[in-house]
Protein backbone atom coordinates (compact mmCIF):
# COMPACT_ATOMS: atom_id res chain seq x y z
CA UNK A 1 0.00 0.00 0.00
CA UNK A 2 2.71 2.45 1.05
CA UNK A 3 4.60 1.83 -2.17
CA UNK A 4 1.53 2.54 -4.27
CA UNK A 5 0.85 5.66 -2.27
CA UNK A 6 4.47 6.79 -2.66
CA UNK A 7 4.22 6.17 -6.42
CA UNK A 8 1.08 8.27 -6.63
CA UNK A 9 2.71 10.99 -4.58
CA UNK A 10 5.62 11.05 -6.97
CA UNK A 11 3.33 11.28 -9.99
CA UNK A 12 1.28 14.10 -8.51
CA UNK A 13 4.47 15.90 -7.55
CA UNK A 14 5.65 15.77 -11.15
CA UNK A 15 2.28 16.98 -12.38
CA UNK A 16 2.13 19.82 -9.88
CA UNK A 17 5.58 21.40 -10.34
CA UNK A 18 5.75 21.22 -14.09
CA UNK A 19 9.01 23.09 -14.60
CA UNK A 20 11.24 21.25 -12.16
CA UNK A 21 9.61 17.93 -12.91
CA UNK A 22 12.63 15.95 -14.03
CA UNK A 23 14.81 17.22 -11.22
CA UNK A 24 12.21 16.55 -8.57
CA UNK A 25 11.70 13.08 -9.91
CA UNK A 26 15.44 12.48 -9.74
CA UNK A 27 15.51 13.63 -6.14
CA UNK A 28 12.59 11.50 -5.09
CA UNK A 29 14.03 8.48 -6.85
CA UNK A 30 17.39 8.72 -5.15
CA UNK A 31 16.00 9.59 -1.75
CA UNK A 32 16.66 6.74 0.60
CA UNK A 33 14.42 7.87 3.43
CA UNK A 34 10.71 8.19 2.82
CA UNK A 35 9.94 11.87 2.25
CA UNK A 36 7.27 12.83 4.70
CA UNK A 37 5.38 15.51 2.77
CA UNK A 38 1.79 16.52 3.22
CA UNK A 39 -0.57 13.53 3.05
CA UNK A 40 -2.65 13.34 -0.10
CA UNK A 41 -6.36 13.96 -0.02
CA UNK A 42 -8.52 11.26 -1.61
CA UNK A 43 -9.70 13.74 -4.22
CA UNK A 44 -6.19 14.36 -5.48
CA UNK A 45 -5.46 10.63 -5.62
CA UNK A 46 -8.62 9.98 -7.62
CA UNK A 47 -7.94 12.78 -10.09
CA UNK A 48 -4.39 11.50 -10.56
CA UNK A 49 -5.75 8.00 -11.25
CA UNK A 50 -8.31 9.36 -13.70
CA UNK A 51 -5.55 11.23 -15.51
CA UNK A 52 -3.46 8.05 -15.72
CA UNK A 53 -6.44 6.21 -17.18
CA UNK A 54 -7.00 8.92 -19.80
CA UNK A 55 -3.34 8.88 -20.83
CA UNK A 56 -3.52 5.08 -21.08
CA UNK A 57 0.00 5.08 -19.70
CA UNK A 58 0.51 1.39 -19.02
CA UNK A 59 -0.95 -2.06 -19.49
CA UNK A 60 -4.08 -2.93 -17.55
CA UNK A 61 -4.78 -6.21 -15.88
CA UNK A 62 -7.79 -7.56 -14.06
CA UNK A 63 -8.71 -10.46 -11.88
CA UNK A 64 -11.91 -12.04 -13.13
CA UNK A 65 -14.06 -14.76 -11.67
CA UNK A 66 -14.84 -17.44 -14.24
CA UNK A 67 -16.37 -20.87 -13.58
CA UNK A 68 -15.42 -20.88 -9.90
CA UNK A 69 -11.85 -19.83 -10.52
CA UNK A 70 -10.06 -16.54 -10.41
CA UNK A 71 -7.88 -15.62 -13.34
CA UNK A 72 -5.41 -12.76 -13.71
CA UNK A 73 -5.88 -11.53 -17.27
CA UNK A 74 -4.33 -8.90 -19.54
CA UNK A 75 -4.73 -8.23 -23.26
CA UNK A 76 -3.82 -11.20 -25.43
CA UNK A 77 -3.91 -13.87 -22.72
CA UNK A 78 -5.02 -17.43 -23.37
CA UNK A 79 -7.14 -19.29 -20.82
CA UNK A 80 -8.42 -22.85 -20.73
CA UNK A 81 -11.50 -23.41 -18.61
CA UNK A 82 -12.69 -26.91 -17.85
CA UNK A 83 -16.20 -28.18 -17.44
CA UNK A 84 -19.56 -27.63 -19.09
CA UNK A 85 -19.83 -24.07 -20.41
CA UNK A 86 -22.36 -23.06 -23.09
CA UNK A 87 -20.43 -20.43 -25.15
CA UNK A 88 -19.40 -21.78 -28.55
CA UNK A 89 -16.45 -21.04 -30.84
CA UNK A 90 -16.36 -17.57 -32.33
CA UNK A 91 -18.50 -16.06 -29.56
CA UNK A 92 -17.38 -12.72 -28.20
CA UNK A 93 -18.18 -12.39 -24.53
CA UNK A 94 -17.52 -9.92 -21.75
CA UNK A 95 -16.36 -11.19 -18.40
CA UNK A 96 -18.38 -9.19 -15.89
CA UNK A 97 -17.27 -10.53 -12.54
CA UNK A 98 -14.21 -8.33 -12.12
CA UNK A 99 -12.71 -8.65 -8.65
CA UNK A 100 -9.80 -6.29 -9.21
CA UNK A 101 -8.57 -4.06 -11.99
CA UNK A 102 -5.20 -2.38 -12.04
CA UNK A 103 -2.56 -0.61 -14.07
CA UNK A 104 1.12 -0.26 -13.25
CA UNK A 105 0.52 2.58 -10.80
CA UNK A 106 -2.77 1.93 -9.07
CA UNK A 107 -5.27 -0.82 -8.31
CA UNK A 108 -9.04 -0.75 -8.05
CA UNK A 109 -10.07 -3.37 -5.54
CA UNK A 110 -13.67 -4.58 -5.59
CA UNK A 111 -15.64 -5.35 -2.46
CA UNK A 112 -16.18 -8.04 -3.71
CA UNK A 113 -16.70 -6.80 -7.28
CA UNK A 114 -15.57 -3.61 -8.96
CA UNK A 115 -18.63 -1.51 -9.70
CA UNK A 116 -20.40 -2.66 -12.89
CA UNK A 117 -19.54 -0.63 -15.98
CA UNK A 118 -16.21 0.61 -14.68
CA UNK A 119 -14.10 -2.19 -16.13
CA UNK A 120 -14.83 -4.16 -19.32
CA UNK A 121 -13.00 -7.40 -20.08
CA UNK A 122 -13.80 -8.86 -23.50
CA UNK A 123 -12.85 -12.31 -24.72
CA UNK A 124 -13.30 -14.60 -27.74
CA UNK A 125 -13.95 -18.33 -27.52
CA UNK A 126 -11.32 -19.96 -29.73
CA UNK A 127 -11.70 -23.67 -29.29
CA UNK A 128 -13.91 -26.19 -27.55
CA UNK A 129 -12.94 -29.80 -27.22
CA UNK A 130 -12.22 -32.66 -24.88
CA UNK A 131 -9.07 -33.09 -22.83
CA UNK A 132 -6.84 -36.15 -22.94
CA UNK A 133 -8.14 -39.23 -21.16
CA UNK A 134 -7.43 -39.02 -17.45
CA UNK A 135 -7.12 -42.27 -15.53
CA UNK A 136 -8.48 -42.44 -12.02
CA UNK A 137 -7.04 -45.53 -10.43
CA UNK A 138 -7.72 -46.54 -6.85
CA UNK A 139 -6.38 -49.61 -5.09
CA UNK A 140 -6.31 -50.76 -1.50
CA UNK A 141 -3.71 -53.33 -0.71
CA UNK A 142 -4.77 -56.73 0.66
CA UNK A 143 -8.44 -55.67 0.55
CA UNK A 144 -9.50 -56.98 -2.86
CA UNK A 145 -10.41 -53.43 -3.81
CA UNK A 146 -9.57 -51.94 -7.16
CA UNK A 147 -11.40 -49.33 -9.24
CA UNK A 148 -10.46 -47.77 -12.50
CA UNK A 149 -12.23 -44.87 -14.16
CA UNK A 150 -11.51 -42.92 -17.30
CA UNK A 151 -12.76 -39.44 -17.94
CA UNK A 152 -12.33 -36.57 -20.35
CA UNK A 153 -13.22 -33.00 -19.42
CA UNK A 154 -14.63 -30.36 -21.73
CA UNK A 155 -12.01 -27.73 -22.39
CA UNK A 156 -12.84 -24.26 -23.67
CA UNK A 157 -10.04 -21.98 -24.78
CA UNK A 158 -10.47 -18.23 -24.46
CA UNK A 159 -8.51 -15.34 -25.90
CA UNK A 160 -8.69 -12.16 -23.84
CA UNK A 161 -9.13 -9.27 -26.30
CA UNK A 162 -9.11 -6.25 -24.03
CA UNK A 163 -9.09 -5.08 -20.44
CA UNK A 164 -10.40 -1.52 -20.35
CA UNK A 165 -10.93 0.87 -17.48
CA UNK A 166 -13.42 3.62 -18.25
CA UNK A 167 -12.16 7.00 -17.07
CA UNK A 168 -14.65 7.59 -14.29
CA UNK A 169 -13.43 6.47 -10.92
CA UNK A 170 -15.70 7.58 -8.07
CA UNK A 171 -18.67 8.30 -10.30
CA UNK A 172 -22.03 6.92 -9.18
CA UNK A 173 -22.51 3.50 -10.73
CA UNK A 174 -25.11 2.95 -13.40
CA UNK A 175 -26.95 -0.31 -13.25
CA UNK A 176 -25.58 -2.03 -16.34
CA UNK A 177 -27.11 -5.45 -15.86
CA UNK B 1 -4.77 -50.56 -16.50
CA UNK B 2 -3.65 -47.95 -18.89
CA UNK B 3 -0.12 -47.26 -19.93
CA UNK B 4 -1.05 -44.73 -22.59
CA UNK B 5 -0.39 -41.88 -20.18
CA UNK B 6 3.29 -42.83 -20.02
CA UNK B 7 3.81 -41.74 -23.60
CA UNK B 8 1.40 -38.83 -23.53
CA UNK B 9 3.05 -35.60 -24.64
CA UNK B 10 2.76 -32.61 -22.36
CA UNK B 11 2.88 -28.97 -23.30
CA UNK B 12 1.58 -25.46 -22.89
CA UNK B 13 -1.50 -23.92 -24.39
CA UNK B 14 -1.18 -22.05 -27.65
CA UNK B 15 -3.39 -20.89 -30.44
CA UNK B 16 -2.28 -21.12 -34.07
CA UNK B 17 -1.58 -17.79 -35.79
CA UNK B 18 -2.70 -15.56 -32.90
CA UNK B 19 -6.22 -16.80 -33.44
CA UNK B 20 -8.83 -14.52 -31.90
CA UNK B 21 -6.61 -11.46 -31.52
CA UNK B 22 -7.95 -9.66 -34.59
CA UNK B 23 -10.65 -11.99 -35.83
CA UNK B 24 -11.56 -15.58 -35.19
CA UNK B 25 -10.71 -18.22 -37.80
CA UNK B 26 -12.42 -21.64 -37.61
CA UNK B 27 -9.69 -24.26 -37.37
CA UNK B 28 -11.34 -27.29 -38.99
CA UNK B 29 -10.35 -27.45 -42.65
CA UNK B 30 -11.44 -30.81 -43.97
CA UNK B 31 -13.57 -33.70 -42.78
CA UNK B 32 -13.73 -37.12 -44.49
CA UNK B 33 -16.57 -39.52 -43.71
CA UNK B 34 -15.70 -43.10 -44.68
CA UNK B 35 -18.46 -45.67 -44.56
CA UNK B 36 -19.89 -48.85 -46.06
CA UNK B 37 -23.18 -48.70 -47.94
CA UNK B 38 -24.40 -52.12 -46.82
CA UNK B 39 -22.82 -53.04 -43.46
CA UNK B 40 -24.85 -52.44 -40.28
CA UNK B 41 -21.95 -50.86 -38.37
CA UNK B 42 -22.15 -47.84 -40.69
CA UNK B 43 -25.86 -47.39 -40.04
CA UNK B 44 -25.52 -44.33 -37.78
CA UNK B 45 -23.07 -42.62 -40.10
CA UNK B 46 -25.35 -43.29 -43.08
CA UNK B 47 -28.28 -41.78 -41.14
CA UNK B 48 -26.17 -38.72 -40.39
CA UNK B 49 -25.24 -38.34 -44.04
CA UNK B 50 -28.85 -38.65 -45.16
CA UNK B 51 -30.31 -36.23 -42.61
CA UNK B 52 -27.75 -33.73 -41.36
CA UNK B 53 -24.78 -33.58 -43.69
CA UNK B 54 -26.14 -30.96 -46.11
CA UNK B 55 -27.07 -28.63 -43.25
CA UNK B 56 -23.63 -29.17 -41.68
CA UNK B 57 -21.91 -28.23 -44.93
CA UNK B 58 -24.12 -25.17 -45.39
CA UNK B 59 -23.55 -23.91 -41.85
CA UNK B 60 -19.78 -24.37 -42.10
CA UNK B 61 -18.66 -22.92 -45.43
CA UNK B 62 -15.02 -23.03 -44.33
CA UNK B 63 -15.06 -26.82 -44.00
CA UNK B 64 -14.49 -29.17 -46.95
CA UNK B 65 -16.58 -32.32 -46.58
CA UNK B 66 -15.66 -35.53 -48.39
CA UNK B 67 -17.66 -38.75 -48.50
CA UNK B 68 -15.84 -41.98 -49.17
CA UNK B 69 -18.00 -45.08 -49.54
CA UNK B 70 -15.99 -48.28 -49.39
CA UNK B 71 -17.15 -51.89 -49.35
CA UNK B 72 -16.94 -53.99 -46.16
CA UNK B 73 -14.86 -51.56 -44.09
CA UNK B 74 -15.69 -49.93 -40.77
CA UNK B 75 -17.05 -46.39 -40.56
CA UNK B 76 -14.42 -43.74 -39.84
CA UNK B 77 -14.26 -39.95 -39.59
CA UNK B 78 -11.03 -38.11 -40.26
CA UNK B 79 -10.71 -34.40 -39.49
CA UNK B 80 -7.86 -32.18 -40.60
CA UNK B 81 -6.99 -28.84 -39.05
CA UNK B 82 -5.21 -25.61 -39.97
CA UNK B 83 -2.23 -26.42 -37.78
CA UNK B 84 -1.67 -29.69 -39.64
CA UNK B 85 -3.22 -32.03 -37.09
CA UNK B 86 -5.19 -35.03 -38.28
CA UNK B 87 -7.72 -36.71 -36.00
CA UNK B 88 -8.89 -40.22 -36.83
CA UNK B 89 -12.03 -41.48 -35.12
CA UNK B 90 -13.71 -44.87 -35.52
CA UNK B 91 -17.52 -44.73 -35.67
CA UNK B 92 -18.25 -48.46 -35.43
CA UNK B 93 -21.86 -49.08 -34.34
CA UNK B 94 -22.29 -45.45 -33.19
CA UNK B 95 -25.81 -44.08 -33.33
CA UNK B 96 -26.91 -41.01 -35.24
CA UNK B 97 -26.98 -38.76 -32.16
CA UNK B 98 -23.58 -39.93 -30.94
CA UNK B 99 -22.11 -39.18 -34.33
CA UNK B 100 -23.66 -35.68 -34.33
CA UNK B 101 -22.00 -34.98 -30.99
CA UNK B 102 -18.58 -36.29 -32.05
CA UNK B 103 -18.70 -34.27 -35.25
CA UNK B 104 -19.53 -31.18 -33.20
CA UNK B 105 -16.45 -31.85 -31.04
CA UNK B 106 -14.31 -32.27 -34.15
CA UNK B 107 -15.67 -29.04 -35.59
CA UNK B 108 -15.10 -26.88 -32.51
CA UNK B 109 -11.69 -28.06 -31.36
CA UNK B 110 -8.60 -26.39 -32.77
CA UNK B 111 -6.46 -29.44 -33.42
CA UNK B 112 -5.60 -32.73 -31.80
CA UNK B 113 -5.91 -31.37 -28.24
CA UNK B 114 -6.64 -34.78 -26.75
CA UNK B 115 -3.09 -35.95 -27.40
CA UNK B 116 -1.56 -33.25 -25.22
CA UNK B 117 -1.53 -32.96 -21.44
CA UNK B 118 -1.65 -29.30 -20.50
CA UNK B 119 0.96 -28.20 -17.94
CA UNK B 120 -0.58 -24.76 -17.45
CA UNK B 121 -4.13 -23.60 -18.06
CA UNK B 122 -3.17 -20.00 -18.80
CA UNK B 123 -0.66 -18.35 -21.09
CA UNK B 124 0.42 -14.73 -20.81
CA UNK B 125 3.14 -12.64 -22.43
CA UNK B 126 3.12 -10.28 -19.44
CA UNK B 127 3.54 -12.27 -16.25
CA UNK B 128 3.78 -9.16 -14.09
CA UNK B 129 2.47 -5.63 -14.65
CA UNK B 130 3.18 -3.98 -11.31
CA UNK B 131 6.52 -5.76 -10.89
CA UNK B 132 7.21 -9.08 -9.24
CA UNK B 133 7.18 -9.20 -5.45
CA UNK B 134 10.51 -9.11 -3.64
CA UNK B 135 11.22 -9.29 0.10
CA UNK B 136 11.75 -5.51 0.05
CA UNK B 137 8.54 -4.60 -1.81
CA UNK B 138 6.41 -3.24 1.03
CA UNK B 139 9.20 -2.44 3.46
CA UNK B 140 9.89 0.95 5.01
CA UNK B 141 12.68 2.73 3.07
CA UNK B 142 14.00 4.05 6.37
CA UNK B 143 15.66 0.66 6.80
CA UNK B 144 18.07 1.53 3.99
CA UNK B 145 19.93 4.11 6.05
CA UNK B 146 19.42 2.63 9.50
CA UNK B 147 22.52 1.66 11.43
CA UNK B 148 22.17 -1.83 12.79
CA UNK B 149 21.99 -3.10 15.47
CA UNK B 150 19.30 -0.66 16.47
CA UNK B 151 16.94 -1.32 19.40
CA UNK B 152 14.15 0.27 17.32
CA UNK B 153 14.32 -2.51 14.70
CA UNK B 154 15.78 -5.21 16.91
CA UNK B 155 13.05 -5.07 19.56
CA UNK B 156 11.17 -8.28 20.08
CA UNK B 157 7.58 -7.25 19.53
CA UNK B 158 6.22 -10.76 19.29
CA UNK B 159 6.14 -11.53 23.03
CA UNK B 160 2.71 -12.15 24.51
CA UNK B 161 1.31 -9.65 27.02
CA UNK B 162 2.69 -10.20 30.51
CA UNK B 163 0.51 -10.50 33.60
CA UNK B 164 1.85 -7.18 34.95
CA UNK B 165 0.83 -5.38 31.78
CA UNK B 166 -2.60 -6.96 31.90
CA UNK B 167 -3.10 -5.87 35.50
CA UNK B 168 -1.95 -2.39 34.63
CA UNK B 169 -4.44 -2.17 31.77
CA UNK B 170 -7.23 -3.34 34.00
CA UNK B 171 -6.24 -0.73 36.57
CA UNK B 172 -6.27 2.04 33.97
CA UNK B 173 -9.68 0.94 32.71
CA UNK B 174 -11.04 0.95 36.25
CA UNK B 175 -9.72 4.47 36.77
CA UNK B 176 -11.44 5.66 33.56
CA UNK B 177 -14.70 4.05 34.68
CA UNK B 178 -14.45 5.76 38.04
CA UNK B 179 -13.97 9.11 36.36
CA UNK B 180 -16.99 8.48 34.12
CA UNK B 181 -19.25 7.49 36.97
CA UNK B 182 -18.10 10.51 39.02
CA UNK B 183 -19.16 12.78 36.16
Amino acid sequence: MSVIRAGLQRITNIIRNGSGGILSRFITNSALIENKTVPQTPKEVISACNKLIEENASRNFAIVHLLGKQWRVTDGDLLVVEGYWPPNIGDKITLDKVLLAATKDFSLIGRPLVQPGLVTVTATVISKGLSHTRTHFKKKRRKQYMRINFQRAEQTMLRINSVNIASKINEPSKNVF
Amino acid sequence: MSNSNLFLKSGFIRAPLQNGVGRFVPQLQRIVLKFCKSNGSSRGLRDFIEQDLVDFAKQNPSVVVYLKPRRHRGPVIVAEYLNGDRVWMGMHNKTHSEITKWIEVLRTQQGDIASLRLRKYQYTDYPSVQGPWTPFTFKDPELNTAKLPDPKYGANNRLPMTATEKLRLMFEKQKLNDVNTAE
